[in-house]
């Protein structure tokens, strides 16, 4: 009895749609739904960037134009001047930084639209987006110091002979574990948020669904229930819109830390 | 009462015991620190996110292989 009964059978159908489904398949290959979102993610930053260089003056005006650059300008400080330090390493792998933070900005943020999923919530994008910071943080440490220098590098210098090698390899697995780390840490968090919000909007309507299909005292107590989920999931929600700007920031700044730590003296 | 389930769910929760110790932690020297020189707030919160992106991702780690069945 009660409404609790039917969750099961609803939390698995939300996983079901979480997980992603093919829209077009060719074989080798296929468009899911979580391709057409980071599409539209990439479009939506494209056209936000577009309308807001048009819109630019030296006073900004309040409005989404002076938000964002005042969200640039926040970056700026803090990841680049903050981490990355000198002016030729803030101006070369600035571009990068932003361009990976307002992606993944956008497509959380798209991801909170209820209806709408975010890109960065299938395991897939983010391992290609770590891939891609992994990739490119080591072609710079390898550019900065040469192959083999940075090979050696990878351990800390000033360790006694016969231990190093062992720091080394420890050294280098903790190198390939920044990119599970990196993927999953993004992951995770967007796909745990969204399983807890739509468990919260499930129970809101399961506990509401007895006072619409029959309105008795009875039901109407058991359906007074819902407003404390809906207080829940509004709370989530906002938990949720500081969540995806934190993990936009956080995997900007640990990109930029790697960057910083492949790309300095020993 | 039955109760039912996996055990991944029980390794997801003593994951989630060090990794909620590390961001107390951490947030716990973040405020010391900022309490000593206010000047340094925004230096401190960036350090404070990175540690503790670094503790969570442990947790996370462990709800991924709960998910695994």
């Amino acid at each position: 009895m009660g409404p609790l009964d039917e969750l099961g059978h609803h939390i698995e159908e939300l996983l079901k749609d979480l997980g992603g489904m093919d829209m077009f398949n060719f074989g080798w290959g296929s468009i899911t739904t979580y391709s057409v979102w980071i599409i539209i993610a990439l479009v939506v930053c494209l056209v936000v960037f577009l309308v807001v260089k048009s819109r630019m003056r030296l006073v900004p005006k309040m409005g989404p134009v002076a938000a964002i650059e005042a969200t640039v300008d926040y970056i700026r400080k803090d990841i680049g001047h903050g981490v990355l330090g000198s002016k030729e390493a803030v101006d070369r792998h600035m571009p990068f930084i932003f361009t990976v933070f307002f992606f993944i900005l956008g497509a959380n943020l798209i991801g909170l639209i209820p209806g709408a999923k975010a890109a960065s919530g299938t395991f897939s994008a983010t391992l290609v987006l770590a891939l891609i910071s992994f990739i490119y943080f080591n072609y710079y440490g390898i550019k900065h110091s040469g192959v083999l220098h940075y090979v050696k590098n990878i351990a800390p210098a000033g360790i006694m002979p016969g231990l190093n090698i062992a720091v080394w390899l420890i050294e280098l697995m903790s190198l390939c574990l920044r990119l599970v780390t990196l993927s999953v840490r993004l992951f995770a968090n967007m796909y745990a948020g969204h399983i807890v919000l739509g468990a919260f909007s499930i129970l809101t309507t399961l506990f509401v669904f007895p006072v619409i299909n029959e309105f008795t005292l009875a039901n109407l107590a058991q359906g007074s229930v819902s407003i404390a989920w809906m207080v829940l999931l509004i709370a989530m929600y906002a938990m949720e819109l500081l969540v995806a700007f934190i993990q936009a920031y956080v995997f900007s700044l640990l990109s930029a830390v790697y960057v910083m730590l492949a790309t300095s003296e020993h | 009462m039955e109760i039912a389930g996996s055990l991944s769910v029980i390794g997801y929760g003593l994951s989630v015991i060090g990794a909620g110790v590390g961001v107390g932690l951490s947030a716990l020297g973040a405020t010391q620190a900022q309490a000593r020189q206010p000047e340094m707030q925004s230096k401190i919160f960036t350090t404070f996110i990175m540690g503790c992106a670094f503790s969570e991702a442990l947790a996370l780690i462990g709800f991924v292989l709960a998910l695994i069945k």
